[in-house]
C-alpha cells in the first residue's frame, strides 16, 4: 500500500467526522474533528521542526569554525611561517658566530702551545749545555747562552697573554650566542599553539561533516629522505647511533 | 697523498658544511669545496675536480641519495668515495644507501673521530 492511501485511510475518517459535524452544526464535533486532524499532523511538524533546529545550529557553528580556519589560514599562517624562518636564520646567524670565534680561537691556542713546545726545547738545550760548564768562564758562557731562551721568553709571554685573553674573551662570546636557544624556544612554542588551535578547528569540522578522517603518513618518498629521527614521533625501526649503523652495516658485508 | 685529496662537500646547511669542512682541514684534508644540494653538486663532480664525495641525505632539489645513484651510473664517476653523512637513521634507509652505493654513513649527530674513523677506512691505510 503505497503511503498516501495510507494517509487517505487515516484522514478520509476524521473527514467525514468534520463533515457530518458541519452539516449537523455540531460545534463540539467540530472541533473535536479538527483538534484530531491538527494532533495527526503535529508528530511529523516537530520531528521537520527539530531537524531544521539542528541543521540550523550546525551551520552556525560550522560558519563559526569556518571563519576561524579563515582567520587562521589568512593571518596566522603566513605569521607562523615567518616567525619558523626567523627561528632558521638565528640558529644560522648563531651557529656562524660560533664557528667564526672557534676559528678565530684555534690558530691562537697553536700558536701558544707550538711557541711554548719551542720554549721547551730551547730550556731543555740550554740545560744540556751548561751542566758540562765549569768555573767562571763557564758561568760567563752559560749566561750568554741563557741570552736567546730569556729574549724568546720575553717574546713569547705578553702574546701568550693577549692570545690567551682573546679566546677567553671569545669563549665568553660563544657562551652569549647560546642565547638564541631561549628566543626560538618561546617562538617554536606559540607555533605549536597554533597548529594546536588548527588541530581543533579541523577535527571539529570533520566531526560536523562526519567525514571519516584518515591518517594520511607523511613523507612516504624515501628518496627525498625525512629528516631527523624524532623520539615518539618517527615509525620503523631507526638506528639509535653510529655504533647500530656500524653495525647494520657490517652484516650487509660493508 | 692525503693533503692533496680534493673533498666535496653537500649539504643545504652552510653551517653544516663549515663544520665538516672545519674537521677535515683539521685531519688534514685542506682541498674542501661546497655545494648546498645534489643538482650544484653534479656539475662540480663531472668536472672530474674531485675525489672524495661527502653529502648529506634530505636536501631540497635533488636529495643526497639521488646525487649518489647519479654518481654510481655516470661512467667517469661511478667509482668515487662516497660518505654519507645524514641525519636520516631509519634501518631501511641506510639499507637502501648501502645499495646505491655509499661507501660508508655517518649519522647526526656525529663526533670527530667518527668522521675520521669512516675516512681512514674508505681510504685504506697510509692515505
Amino acid at each position: 500500500m503505497s503511503s498516501f492511501a495510507i494517509l487517505k485511510l487515516e484522514y478520509s475518517a476524521c473527514v467525514e467526522a468534520l463533515a457530518e459535524a458541519l452539516r449537523t452544526e455540531d460545534e463540539k464535533a467540530f472541533f473535536a474533528a479538527v483538534d484530531h486532524i491538527v494532533h495527526m499532523r503535529e508528530p511529523g511538524m516537530f520531528t521537520e521542526l527539530r531537524k531544521l533546529t539542528g541543521d540550523l545550529q550546525k551551520a552556525l557553528e560550522r560558519f563559526s569554525i569556518e571563519s576561524k580556519l579563515a582567520d587562521i589560514a589568512e593571518n596566522e599562517i603566513p605569521d607562523a611561517r615567518a616567525r619558523l624562518n626567523h627561528v632558521i636564520s638565528m640558529t644560522d646567524e648563531a651557529a656562524h658566530r660560533t664557528l667564526d670565534l672557534v676559528e678565530q680561537s684555534g690558530p691562537l691556542a697553536e700558536r701558544t702551545a707550538k711557541t711554548a713546545g719551542n720554549l721547551i726545547d730551547m730550556i731543555n738545550a740550554y740545560r744540556a749545555q751548561s751542566t758540562n760548564l765549569q768555573g767562571f768562564e763557564g758561568v760567563a758562557r752559560s749566561i750568554d747562552a741563557y741570552v736567546p731562551v730569556a729574549r724568546a721568553l720575553e717574546a713569547f709571554l705578553p702574546t701568550a697573554r693577549a692570545d690567551s685573553e682573546l679566546i677567553r674573551r671569545n669563549l665568553a662570546d660563544v657562551l652569549l650566542a647560546q642565547g638564541y636557544q631561549d628566543l626560538t624556544g618561546q617562538i617554536i612554542r606559540s607555533v605549536m599553539k597554533l597548529v594546536q588551535e588548527l588541530e581543533a578547528a579541523l577535527t571539529d569540522l570533520s566531526r560536523l561533516s562526519g567525514d571519516v578522517v584518515e591518517h594520511a603518513s607523511m613523507g612516504e618518498n624515501s628518496s627525498a629522505g625525512h629528516g631527523p629521527a624524532v623520539p615518539g614521533v618517527t615509525k620503523g625501526e631507526i638506528a639509535t647511533g653510529q655504533t647500530d649503523v656500524d653495525a647494520l652495516l657490517s652484516g650487509l658485508g660493508m | 697523498m692525503s693533503k692533496d685529496l680534493k673533498f666535496l662537500v653537500v649539504d643545504d646547511f652552510s653551517t653544516m658544511r663549515r663544520i665538516i669542512k672545519n674537521l677535515l682541514i683539521d685531519l688534514g684534508y685542506p682541498n674542501v669545496e661546497e655545494a648546498d644540494d645534489g643538482k650544484t653538486a653534479l656539475p662540480m663532480l663531472q668536472t672530474g675536480n674531485f675525489d672524495f664525495l661527502i653529502t648529506d641525505w634530505n636536501m631540497p632539489g635533488m636529495p643526497g641519495l639521488d646525487l649518489i645513484k647519479a654518481v654510481r651510473a655516470d661512467g667517469k664517476l661511478a667509482k668515487m668515495p662516497v660518505l654519507m653523512l645524514t641525519a636520516e637513521a631509519k634501518r631501511e634507509q641506510i639499507i637502501e644507501a648501502a645499495q646505491a652505493g655509499v661507501n660508508g654513513y655517518v649519522i647526526k649527530p656525529f663526533t670527530a673521530e667518527t668522521l675520521k674513523e669512516k675516512l681512514d677506512k674508505i681510504l685504506g691505510p697510509g692515505k
